[in-house]
Formats: structure tokens, C-alpha cells, sequence
């Protein structure tokens, strides 16, 4: 009994770090969910996207603020320097991919799984040649340059932490920012049509290449500035994709996939639904990955194609 | 700017990048943790970036200039020059040469063998000089003789190229016997056969780009020419080739370290109290079996003759069964003289399992002369019936008609047979638990991702719910089945196999209605939970993440008595057995009812559907099917490796299953095999090629480029090639007719 009390006391705690899962997930699954929209097929490499992100803002916040320690105004400057050295970073690695993996083989019109092969491929390549280029070690602990566990206030008797604030504060951010990007935008009209009927698009003067291109370096960013906070709390390493990345996946799937909207909620209900099922005193913390897919599956047996349905275009 | 320049400029810029992510591919291993990027700088700093810049220049450049190479790559003698260069390159850089110094200073390759030519003083001259600059020199002189003589035609350069090749083959042959000689040891290596092939190919080229006329100047037409004049003549002589090596040189047994030769081991063997039928064979019958088999085969392929055919085959059968108990008897009294160097079936070396190839290959070509002399008698009578077959059907059958088969089946059988026991431990520890296991894997997913164009995220799950029921059923995990369920590994299949086809069906049954990847993402989960159970061990069933330890298997049957060990050579005959079943079943599963059924869902599934296809039922049985293999190849696994835990069963075994299968070419049956043959023997060869760590990476962009420039797959299916070339053709008259925009 007092177990599950302990439950119910320890639930304003557990939604806060919930919605801190949540939002890295979400931020991933619209890298998947964007590119689905508009390729209909899922991007095996954007797990690599997301590390290579890490790394490059590891990379340059080390660079710049080397070991001192950050306070007051530096700390938010630090982070935006994180944030956007990482989303270049996935910006790049996400160009360069659909150049390499995809555009040839959309030229040469191979099957869809031909696709999903050599995304594989990428994956195995990047991460390796990650490894290879840092280290090999299950985790590289950022540079502690500011306190990430600094208590900024308290809901109930819930702490919040600044990492918590920053991680949630900038997705909530970047969602916004590319929720207007996708509706109210000129590239963002192109991407909701291909996404609708890719032909017609064309013959509207749509350049396909060029959107697919941008695509790709959309959800890239959002992947790389999430590997940034991702590794600004849990830490860097060339294996560190692979987790989220197949979490995120979950999450596009059960948002909707190719839904922007989807992917955002898919993922925040994820994030949710592990960190609360796995507090509950008969589950424990082992079985969280089996969480998230059951969850998964009970609700695609409900709603096939997810909650809020799939297509880009129309649900955007 | 216009675009061509514009594309240019592009060209070198992805030149310069590969040149550049080239250089990070070989440059030093990882960080510190003081300076993370430490490799990263030491890769790209300094002069050597300059030399991966120009080698991205380099190929710039060829791909630039390749339209203007590409009139001359139809001119006779190109081919074969090709391929002696390929053959020479992969002899010089990759293959194994001398295989004792493998062990001892880490390298038996080419590069290796030259250090240790250059250590020892009594090698000769021209074998020193071989080994260091003279086989270089002797490939680059080729080159520039044929690529003069396939531009000029001018004789000479012909006749130059061909001594040059000729010279190259003998001094590689003197070169490295003169090296074995000097060492001994026991020498597997394949090197320098490549290379003898490759010079030898390389004196063809030249012959061929001056001699060749019209007529046999395509090098395919040619081939088949040549392979139709006589069917079955080339495979004979190959056979002959084969056995005067096996025969004359080839080791036979390697006791105390020393390669006998057949004429050395006969005398080792006289008086050892051998059986007097081995004694004979090493003495004068083998011989006597080899000269009269390849007189008979070679007539009976020249003259047609069926009579001589069957005979020829029967000794050639007679061959292989006299080879086997000969070798036999030899490790016997091997095991009793010498124990300490292993026991039955140890320490032969290539020669016997050769003569058993060269045996095998005149069954082949008289097999051949068989099956054409009759083949054109049943044609006859078929061309009457009406074909309102489907093409797949006819196909099939078409196959199964054409007189290619039966040799081909043959000379694949004889290598499967007799080829494994000239492996060392490592390569049939491979063979077995790598190459094998993950053949029949790949077999099984193709029914589901190639044929039925399920996408399954968590084949592995199946994998691993037939290796716990075997190990469940056998009394290894810690809850026990009831006294009267506990049973041997081998029975425990059918049992694995029910728990599988269960299994698959109670994944599927809820989720085949999904589409597409929201199919892939729930075999995902279930792949995921399934392992996660067994890690987690709900109720102390599957012990957790220790695994349980199976017993090998046994079989006691009436007066029949075979018991697996640690031995791999057992098990590789047992899981051909197992691939061989599997492979004929599926190979007729193609074209029937189902199959077709599974390729009409897997195009279109409404319009299946509308033409009377249970979808469901389909699906169901698709997914069951592979399962069902699955269970067969996890079985295999737990009772032949002993012991296993479920970290072995993750999400990224699964993902590269679904890659092998589209590897080699999705939907087709020999693709799957091709696919998971190659990708997992490569880490095993790479082991060798590039530092332990960086295996995956080097996998990783051979994957990629494989799908760039093959995107069909290794070895693609017939149906699926005709849709892709298809549409090619068609893209491509629709754009012949238009001019190109740099025209207008």
C-alpha cells in the first residue's frame, strides 16, 4: 500500500523528468516523421544524425569554454552555442547523407528496402567511424560547465533542474519555430506538397531534389540540437544514437508518422509512459523498453495508423 | 557557368570529400580523453591528407575521363585483362601466401612473405627479387604492353604482354616453392594460384586484343561457345588439371608438421599395419582411378557417348568413396602412431579432399553428357504442349530442364562435401556458426521481406524462441520440462519449430493488418521484448543473462551411434543437411500457388486481394514459414555452440539479417544465400585486412556503396531485375528521343 503511495508522491517528480525524455524523443521522431512525409521511408540513419550531433557541439563547446565554469549569463549563451553548433552539425552530416545514401538511389529508382539498406549502411559507417575518431567508451561525460543539476525551483514537492528547463524550454522552442516553418512558409508549402502528391508537386514548379534536400536539413538540426542536450545530460558516445533513436522511431509511429503534430505529442506520450509505468512499485526501471513498445503496440491495434494519422500535408 | 562545368565542379568536390573521409577511414584510432579530437587532427593535419586529396584526384580524373576509355572497353582482350589484373591485385594484396608465417610473425601475405624473403640468405636471387619489386613491375609492364597492344593492334606488344604474363606465372610458381621449401610447414595458402591465374589471364588479354576476329571477339559469346562445343569437356579438363596437382604435388597428410605428398605418404605408410586397400591407393590405384576416370570422362564428353558416360561415372563415384575410406584409414593409424597431433580425420591436408573435388567434377561432366543427350530427346516431345504457364512456372522449370543444372548441383555438392575439411579450425568454426547458422537465417527472412514484402524488424525473436524451447526441452534452463518431455537436442526441433510457428502466428494474427512500416516498427517491439524477457527472467525461466548450456547432440538409433562434439566438421555436415531440405523446399515453394500468391501481395495487395488471394492467410503463412526456419537454425545454434546468453539476440542481429537478405538481392533464393555468405564471411576476412575495431565501418561503407552502384542486390531475382531494367529500358527511350539539355 505504501508502495503505491509512494507512486502517487512521487508522480509530479516523475512528469518533469518524463517531459525531459519526451521532448529529446520528439525532437528526434520530427527528423523521422519529416522525412517520411516526404519520402515515405524511414531514415535508418538518423540515430547517427543525432550522435554526430553530440559530438560536434561536445566538439566546439569544449573548444570554447575548454574546462572553466559557467554562471549567470554565460550559461544561457554556453547552451545557444551548444544548440547551434549541434544543429549545423546534424544539418551537415543530414545534408551529406541524403546526398550519398538516398539521392543516388532515387536517380537509379531501387526498391524502397534498397533504401533502407544502405541508410543501414550509413548508420553502421558513421557511428564507427565515430568510434573510431573519439573513443570506443559507452560514455563521454560532457565538460561540466555549468552546474546541470542546479535547482531552479519546485513545483509541490517536485525539484526542477536547469537542464530540465533547458532541455524542455528549447524544444518547446524549436517546435514552434518549425510548426510555423511547415505552415506558414514558402519552403514549408513546398515540403506539406510533396509530402501530399509528389508528381503534382512538380508539375507545380516545385524543385523535389531541392526539398527533399532541405528536409533532410531540417530534421537534421532538430536531431543535432537535440544530441547536444541529450548529451549535455546523459553524456556522448559513438553508440549513444541507437536507444533514442529507436524511441523516437516509436514515437513517430505512434503519433502518426509522417504527422509533424504526431510526432511532437507521440513523443512527449512516450516519454511519459516509460518514466511513469516503469515508477510503478510492481514494473521497475528493466523493463522500460518493453514499456514503450507495448504501449506501442496497444495503441496501433487500436488506431492503425497512429493518433492523430499519418500525412504531412493534410494534418499539419 | 553552365551546368556541365556546374557538374564538374561537383564531381571534384565529392572526390575531394571521399579522398578526404578516406583519410579519416585509415588514420589512427581514437581520442584521449584529454584531447578528444587528437585522431581527427593527426588524420586530416599534416602532409598525408595531401596523398588521400590526390588519390580523390585521381579518381576525378578516371571518372571524368571514363567516356573516352569507354570506346575501347568493347575491343577483344579487355576483358581477361581485367580480370588477370583483378586476379593478380587480390593475390598481392589480400590472400594469404604462406600460410606458416600467418601464425608466427602475423603476416602470410604477400608484403609479409617479401620481410621474411629478404631475412633469409639462402633464397635465390630471382625469388628475393620476386617477392620485392619484380612481381610489380611485371603486372605494370603487362598493363602498359596490353593496354598497347588492345589501342594498336600492333602484334608485338601482344606477344610481349603474353611472355610477360607467362614469365610472371612461372616465377610466382618458383618464387613460392622455393619459399615453402626452404621453410616447410604446412602450407594452405591460395595466393599464389591467384596470382599464376591472374599472369596467365593477363598472357591471354594479349594474345586475344591482337589475334581475336570478329567471331570471337565477344568474350561471353566465346565462353559459351566454348562450354556448348562439347558439354561437359571443360569441367572434365578442369577436373584433369585439378587431379595431376592433387595427385603429383598436393600434401595428403600433415602428421609431425610435414605435407606428404601421395607417393611420400605411401612410403610413411608401408608396414604400419594400414589397411592393404589405403596402402594400394596411395601406392598405385589411386593413380590408376584418377588416369582411368579422366580418360573415360574426357571421351565420353568428346565423343557424346552415353555408355562411356555412365561408366565414367560410376568410377568417378567409385573414386570418391575409395578417396574417403583412404583417408580414413590414414588419420586412424595417424591417431594411433601420433596421437599428440589430433586423432580420425586430423591433419590431412588438401590433396585427398582435392582428388575428392577432382572426382566429383569428372561426375559432373559426364553427368552433363547424360543429361544433354537426353534432355534433347524430352524437348522434342515438349515443344508441342501449349505453355500457358506463367513465366515464373516456366521458368522453374526451365531451370530444372536446362542441362547446367545437374553439373553445377554437383560441382556445389562436391565443394560443400570435401572442401570444409581443408579449412583451418578457425574458417569451419566460421563455416559452421557464422556462414551457416545466418544462410539458413537469411533463407528463411527472405520468404517473409523478399517474397511476401513484409518488412520483419524482429526476426531475431524467432531465432531465439527455438534455441530456449530446444533449450527448455533438453532440461538446461533452470525450470524443468516433465520427465516425459525431457528429450535430446535433435528431437527437440520439431519442437522448436511448433513453438515458433506459434509464436509467429500469435505476432501476426493482430498486427498483418497493419501497413508496411508500421509492420516493421511492431516486429521491432516484439524482437526487443522478446530479448528483454529472456535478460530479465520474469519467474526464473531462462536463467537470465547467464544462458543456459545445452548438450551437444547424439544420436542412438538401432545400430547407429553419431555423437557431436566439440568437433565443427560434424556439425557442418549436419547443417547441410538442414540447408539442403530447406533450400529445395523453398526453391519449390517459388513457383507454386503460394509463392505467386506471396509475389501478387507483396506487388499489389488490394488488386490480390480482388483476384481471390486470402491476404491474410498468406501473410499468416508467410510469417509462419520464416519463423518456423528461424526456430530450425536457433535449435542448430543452442545445441552446437553449447552455450549461449541473450545478449546474442539484439535488434542489430535483426537489422542485419533484413540487410544480408536485400544484400544479395531481395526475393531471390541464391541472393539470400550470396548475401549472407558474403557479409558474414567479410568481418572474419577483414579480421585480417584492418585493425579488430574498425571491421564494422569498412562493412559499413561496403554496404552503402554496394547499394549505390547494385541497388538490386548481389545476385537479384529474375522477376524483380525485369521490373528494374524494365523501367530503365522504357526511362531511357523516352529520353533518347528528347536532346540532351546541353544540346540545345
Amino acid at each position: 500500500m505504501s508502495q503505491s503511495e509512494n507512486w502517487v508522491q512521487q508522480l509530479p517528480q516523475n512528469i518533469i523528468i518524463g517531459l525531459e525524455q519526451g521532448s529529446v524523443y520528439s525532437l528526434i521522431a520530427l527528423g523521422y516523421t519529416l522525412v517520411y512525409g516526404v519520402l515515405q521511408l524511414i531514415n535508418f540513419a538518423h540515430s547517427e544524425v543525432f550522435m554526430a550531433g553530440g559530438f560536434g557541439s561536445y566538439l566546439v563547446v569544449n573548444g570554447i569554454v575548454g574546462h572553466r565554469h559557467m554562471t549567470g549569463v554565460m550559461v544561457p549563451l554556453t547552451v545557444l552555442c551548444g544548440v547551434l553548433s549541434g544543429a549545423l552539425t546534424g544539418a551537415a552530416i543530414a545534408w551529406l547523407l541524403e546526398k550519398v545514401a538516398y539521392k543516388t538511389l532515387r536517380r537509379s529508382g531501387a526498391p524502397k528496402l534498397a533504401f533502407l539498406i544502405s541508410a543501414i549502411g550509413a548508420s553502421l559507417f558513421l557511428s564507427n567511424l565515430a568510434g573510431k575518431l573519439f573513443n570506443r567508451l559507452p560514455n563521454n561525460a560532457f565538460p561540466t560547465y555549468f552546474d546541470i543539476n542546479h535547482q531552479l525551483f519546485k513545483i509541490g514537492n517536485a525539484k526542477v533542474t536547469l537542464i530540465e528547463v533547458i532541455i524542455v524550454g528549447s524544444a518547446v522552442v524549436m517546435m514552434i519555430f518549425l510548426d510555423r516553418l511547415v505552415n506558414r512558409t514558402k519552403l514549408g508549402r513546398g515540403i506539406r506538397a510533396v509530402a501530399e502528391d509528389a508528381p503534382t508537386a512538380a508539375l507545380m514548379g516545385i524543385d523535389i531534389d531541392k526539398t527533399i534536400s532541405r528536409t533532410f536539413v531540417i530534421g537534421g538540426a532538430l536531431a543535432g540540437a537535440a544530441g547536444f542536450m541529450f548529451g549535455t545530460a546523459f553524456g556522448v558516445s559513438n553508440l549513444m544514437g541507437f536507444t533514442p533513436g529507436v524511441k523516437a522511431f516509436a514515437a513517430a509511429v505512434l503519433g502518426g508518422i509522417g504527422n509533424i503534430r504526431g510526432a511532437m505529442i507521440g513523443g512527449l506520450i512516450l516519454g511519459q509512459a516509460e518514466v511513469l509505468i516503469a515508477a510503478l512499485p510492481f514494473v521497475g526501471a528493466q523493463w522500460n523498453d518493453v514499456i514503450s513498445f507495448v504501449v506501442l503496440v496497444l495503441i496501433l491495434l487500436v488506431r492503425p495508423t497512429g493518433i492523430l494519422g499519418e500525412r504531412l500535408g493534410r494534418a499539419a | 557557368m553552365n551546368t556541365a562545368t556546374r557538374a564538374t565542379l561537383r564531381r571534384l568536390a565529392a572526390c575531394l570529400l571521399g579522398g578526404f573521409v578516406l583519410a579519416l577511414m585509415v588514420g589512427r584510432q581514437e581520442g584521449s580523453l584529454n584531447d578528444f579530437g587528437i585522431s581527427f587532427h593527426q588524420a586530416v593535419v599534416g602532409p598525408r591528407i595531401f596523398v588521400f586529396l590526390l588519390i580523390g584526384l585521381v579518381i576525378f580524373v578516371m571518372v571524368t575521363f571514363w567516356p573516352r576509355v569507354v570506346p575501347y572497353l568493347t575491343r577483344p582482350g579487355v576483358a581477361p585483362l581485367g580480370a588477370g589484373l583483378l586476379a593478380v591485385l587480390a593475390a598481392q594484396t589480400v590472400m594469404n601466401w604462406y600460410d606458416p608465417l600467418v601464425s608466427s610473425t602475423g603476416n602470410g601475405k604477400f608484403s609479409g612473405v617479401r620481410t621474411a624473403a629478404n631475412a633469409s640468405p639462402n633464397l635465390s636471387s630471382v625469388s628475393v627479387a620476386f617477392f620485392g619489386w619484380l612481381a610489380w613491375t611485371l603486372v605494370i609492364a603487362a598493363l602498359v604492353a596490353c593496354a598497347a597492344a588492345i589501342v594498336t593492334r600492333v602484334r608485338v606488344f601482344g606477344y610481349v604482354t603474353a611472355a610477360i604474363g607467362i614469365v610472371g606465372a612461372v616465377l610466382a610458381y618458383v618464387a613460392h616453392s622455393a619459399v615453402v621449401d626452404l621453410d616447410g610447414g604446412i602450407d594452405h595458402s591460395l595466393g599464389v594460384y591467384a596470382d599464376i591465374v591472374g599472369f596467365l589471364l593477363l598472357a591471354c588479354a594479349g594474345i586475344t586484343a591482337v589475334h581475336a576476329r570478329a567471331e570471337v571477339a565477344d568474350t561471353r559469346g566465346f565462353l559459351r561457345k566454348v562450354m556448348g562445343y562439347r558439354p561437359g569437356l571443360p569441367i572434365a579438363a578442369l577436373g584433369v588439371i585439378l587431379g595431376l596437382l592433387a595427385f603429383s604435388t598436393a600434401g595428403w597428410f600433415g602428421a609431425l608438421q610435414i605435407n606428404d605428398t601421395l607417393a611420400q605418404a605411401h612410403s610413411d605408410f608401408d608396414g604400419t599395419g594400414i589397411s592393404s586397400l589405403a596402402l594400394n591407393y596411395l601406392g598405385w590405384l589411386g593413380w590408376t582411378l584418377f588416369g582411368a576416370a579422366a580418360v573415360l570422362s574426357l571421351a565420353a564428353t568428346y565423343l557424346r557417348n552415353r555408355m562411356l558416360a555412365w561408366v565414367s561415372l560410376i568410377l568417378s563415384v567409385v573414386g570418391v568413396v575409395l578417396t574417403f575410406l583412404t583417408l580414413r584409414s590414414m588419420t586412424d593409424i595417424g591417431a594411433q602412431v601420433a596421437p599428440q597431433f589430433g586423432g580420425t580425420w586430423k591433419n590431412l591436408g588438401a590433396g585427398g579432399f582435392l582428388a575428392c573435388i577432382v572426382f566429383s567434377l569428372f561426375a559432373a561432366a559426364t553427368a552433363m553428357v547424360i543429361s544433354s543427350t537426353s534432355a534433347g530427346v524430352r524437348r522434342n516431345v515438349r515443344a508441342k504442349a501449349p505453355t500457358d504457364e506463367l513465366p515464373v512456372t516456366s521458368m522453374v522449370k526451365g531451370f530444372r530442364r536446362s542441362s547446367n543444372a545437374m553439373p553445377l548441383l554437383i560441382i556445389g555438392g562436391a565443394l560443400a562435401l570435401f572442401y570444409p575439411p581443408t579449412l583451418t579450425l578457425t574458417w569451419q568454426n566460421v563455416l559452421v556458426g557464422q556462414i551457416g547458422v545466418f544462410v539458413l537465417l537469411a533463407v528463411g527472412l527472405n520468404v517473409v521481406v523478399g517474397w511476401a514484402g513484409l518488412l520483419d524488424l524482429g526476426y531475431i525473436a524467432f531465432y531465439e524462441i527455438g534455441s530456449y524451447t530446444t533449450a527448455y526441452l533438453v532440461g538446461a534452463l533452470p525450470v524443468k520440462p516433465p520427465s516425459w518431455l525431457q528429450m535430446s537436442p535433435l528431437v527437440s526441433i520439431p519442437f522448436a519449430i511448433l513453438a515458433c510457428l506459434i509464436a509467429g502466428v500469435l505476432l501476426g494474427a493482430p498486427t498483418l493488418r497493419l501497413r508496411g512500416d508500421y509492420l516493421a516498427i511492431v516486429t521491432l517491439g516484439f524482437g526487443e521484448i522478446i530479448q528483454i524477457l529472456a535478460v530479465n527472467n520474469p519467474g526464473g525461466f531462462t536463467g537470465g543473462p547467464q544462458g543456459p548450456t545445452v548438450p551437444h547432440p547424439r544420436i542412438h538409433l538401432g545400430g547407429i551411434n553419431i555423437t557431436w562434439g566439440q568437433d565443427n566438421l560434424p556439425y557442418w555436415y549436419l547443417l547441410l543437411i538442414m540447408l539442403i531440405v530447406v533450400i529445395v523446399l523453398f526453391y519449390r515453394l517459388e513457383g507454386s500457388r503460394l509463392g505467386r500468391a506471396w509475389a501478387a501481395i507483396r506487388e499489389d495487395e488490394v488488386a490480390a486481394q480482388a483476384s481471390g488471394v486470402n491476404t491474410t492467410r498468406v501473410k499468416l503463412l508467410a510469417f509462419a514459414i520464416g519463423a518456423s526456419t528461424s526456430a530450425l537454425a536457433g535449435s542448430f545454434f543452442a545445441t552446437q555452440v553449447g552455450y549461449f546468453d541473450p545478449s546474442l539476440f539484439t535488434l542489430q542481429a535483426s537489422i542485419l539479417i533484413v540487410a544480408y537478405v536485400v544484400f544479395g538481392g531481395m526475393g531471390s533464393l541464391q541472393g539470400a544465400i550470396a548475401g549472407a555468405a558474403v557479409l558474414t564471411w567479410l568481418p572474419q576476412f577483414l579480421k585480417a585486412q584492418v585493425p579488430q575495431d574498425d571491421r564494422q565501418m569498412w562493412i559499413g561503407a561496403l554496404v552503402l556503396a554496394m547499394m549505390i552502384f547494385r541497388p538490386a542486390g548481389l545476385l537479384p531475382a529474375k522477376r524483380r531485375k525485369a521490373e528494374l531494367e524494365g523501367l530503365d529500358a522504357a526511362a531511357s527511350s523516352e529520353t533518347a528521343a528528347v536532346p540532351r539539355a546541353g544540346a540545345m
